[in-house]
């Protein structure tokens, strides 16, 4: 006997060819009748993956850890600090018009959420990850965000205030997580190398390899 | 009222799959990028700063299409298909239910395209058509760089000033909406005047468009949510256009 509900959630075995062959058919379709040309979707992959991505992010947290004018400025205003180190091109570009930076402290810990939908800060970050666009995440994050932050492999310990940022306008936040402890002696691209796009948006920490 | 709208503090949901990757399918990647060429080809630029030359680039596509279109669809989904679906099949499906509905394609080509490179278990290795058209591609790329930025210089003075006690309308369930639905009728202070207006996209939704004050609005937990419910040592913060806000 079938259980009410039990067909909803039945997937097709072919699931992901059938995706791939519809996909594959709307871009033929798309470049056929002059919509886009056959190399724009290449030319938006390839932009991501060379320009936008957490990358910068990463570059913008490490300079922030070493220079405290520029931590100052990153807080106050994200995409002014971003043209003041010359990373004009795309800074304040699609998704990232008007970003906005938390500052994790000892005493308080930012997370990052879009309850509504995905909203993420593309200059800085790139594409948002699967979990960051899991409903499952989204509706946990707003109401228990301390017992998810653990199922995530992060303890907070009770005196830290969790501070939960619903990205629901047209504002993009994003988190300057801490620097950790005995990277005294890094250098601010070593310390890029340390930056996850997990800490920038506030569900893990920095932690040295 | 419709869940999308108030995912926000659903019950019973089990745990969060930490999935790293922002693409679990390669095919994901391509409704990613046709999605990102809609936006940057949207006829709606022409408006925007800054004013890209839309009416010039030498395309087919002659709508709107921005977040608020993608959002609305995935609004309207039933919840149930909503849940289903994983992220990336949601845009499959309402980015190509679009064309088909505004004409561009028809369902029968589609469909037969689809058939074509679903052979034998496979996709079909078949190259796609070669028509490359630099202006488009450029186009795209400039509105990703430069972006398409809400805040509009008008003389509006802000209704709240900082430290002001407030309370979430409970607005009529519309289309589309940026008010999170665990918020309604909440109390709150404000954090952040955010400085200019901010607009949102064209299309129907419960009353955004114009370029109207924001603010970033601090709520305690245990308004949200109760007392038994609320996690001590947190505080919800959420960004809401003016149109969301009384004076408590």
């Amino acid at each position: 006997m079938s259980i009410p509900g039990d067909e909803q959630f039945t997937y097709s075995p072919n699931r992901e060819l059938e995706s791939a062959a519809k996909v594959r058919a709307l871009e033929a379709l798309l470049i056929e009748k002059g919509v886009i040309g056959s190399e724009t979707v290449n030319k938006v992959l390839e932009y991501f993956e060379s320009q936008m991505g957490p990358f910068n992010g990463a570059k913008l947290v490490a300079k922030a850890w070493v220079d405290p004018a520029f931590k100052e400025l990153l807080i106050q205003d994200c995409n002014e600090a971003c043209n003041s180190i010359g990373m004009t091109t795309g800074m304040s570009g699609a998704e990232g018009e008007h970003m906005r930076v938390a500052e994790n402290t000892p005493s308080v810990h930012n997370l990052i959420i879009c309850t509504l939908c995905s909203c993420y800060p593309w200059p800085t970050l790139g594409l948002p990850p699967y979990w960051y666009k899991d409903p499952t995440f989204r509706a946990r994050a707003a109401r228990e965000p301390r017992k998810v932050l653990q199922e995530f492999g992060l303890n907070l310990d009770n005196s830290i205030n969790i501070r939960v940022w619903d990205s629901s306008g047209q504002i993009r936040w994003w988190v300057l997580p801490e620097r950790p402890a005995g990277t005294e002696h890094m250098s601010e691209e070593e310390l890029a190398a340390l930056v996850t796009p997990e800490s920038m948006m506030g569900v893990a920490k920095v932690a040295l390899p | 009222m419709k869940l999308q709208h108030s995912l926000g503090g659903l019950e019973g949901l089990g745990s969060v799959d930490f999935q790293k990757k922002v693409f679990v399918e390669q095919w994901e990647k391509r409704i990613f990028g046709i999605h990102a060429a809609m936006m940057g080809l949207s006829t709606h630029l022409k408006d925007s700063l800054p004013k890209y030359p839309i009416d010039q680039i030498p395309t087919t596509f002659k709508d709107i299409w921005t977040w608020a279109d993608l959002r609305r669809g995935a609004e309207a989904m039933n919840p149930f298909d909503y849940f289903k679906l994983r992220y990336y099949e949601k845009w499959l499906g309402g980015i190509s239910g679009f064309f088909v509905e505004k004409g561009y394609i028809s369902q029968e080509e589609l469909d037969e395209k689809t058939s074509f490179y679903l052979k034998e278990g496979n996709v079909d290795p078949t190259p796609l058509p070669q028509k490359v058209v630099p202006a488009i591609d450029d186009q795209v790329i400039k509105y990703l760089e430069l972006g398409d930025s809400p805040k509009q210089d008008v003389d509006v003075t802000p209704k709240f000033s900082a430290g002001d006690a407030v309370v979430v309308k409970n607005m009529p369930v519309v289309d589309h909406t940026r008010l999170p639905g665990h918020l309604r009728g909440k109390p709150g202070i404000i954090d952040l005047v955010y400085e200019g207006c901010y607009a949102y996209f064209p299309g129907p939704s419960d009353g955004l468009g114009p370029a109207q004050p924001s603010y970033s609005v601090r709520f305690d937990p245990k308004d949200i949510w109760g007392e038994d419910l609320a996690e001590p040592g947190s505080t919800f913060y959420a960004d809401l256009f003016e149109l969301y806000l009384d004076a408590a």
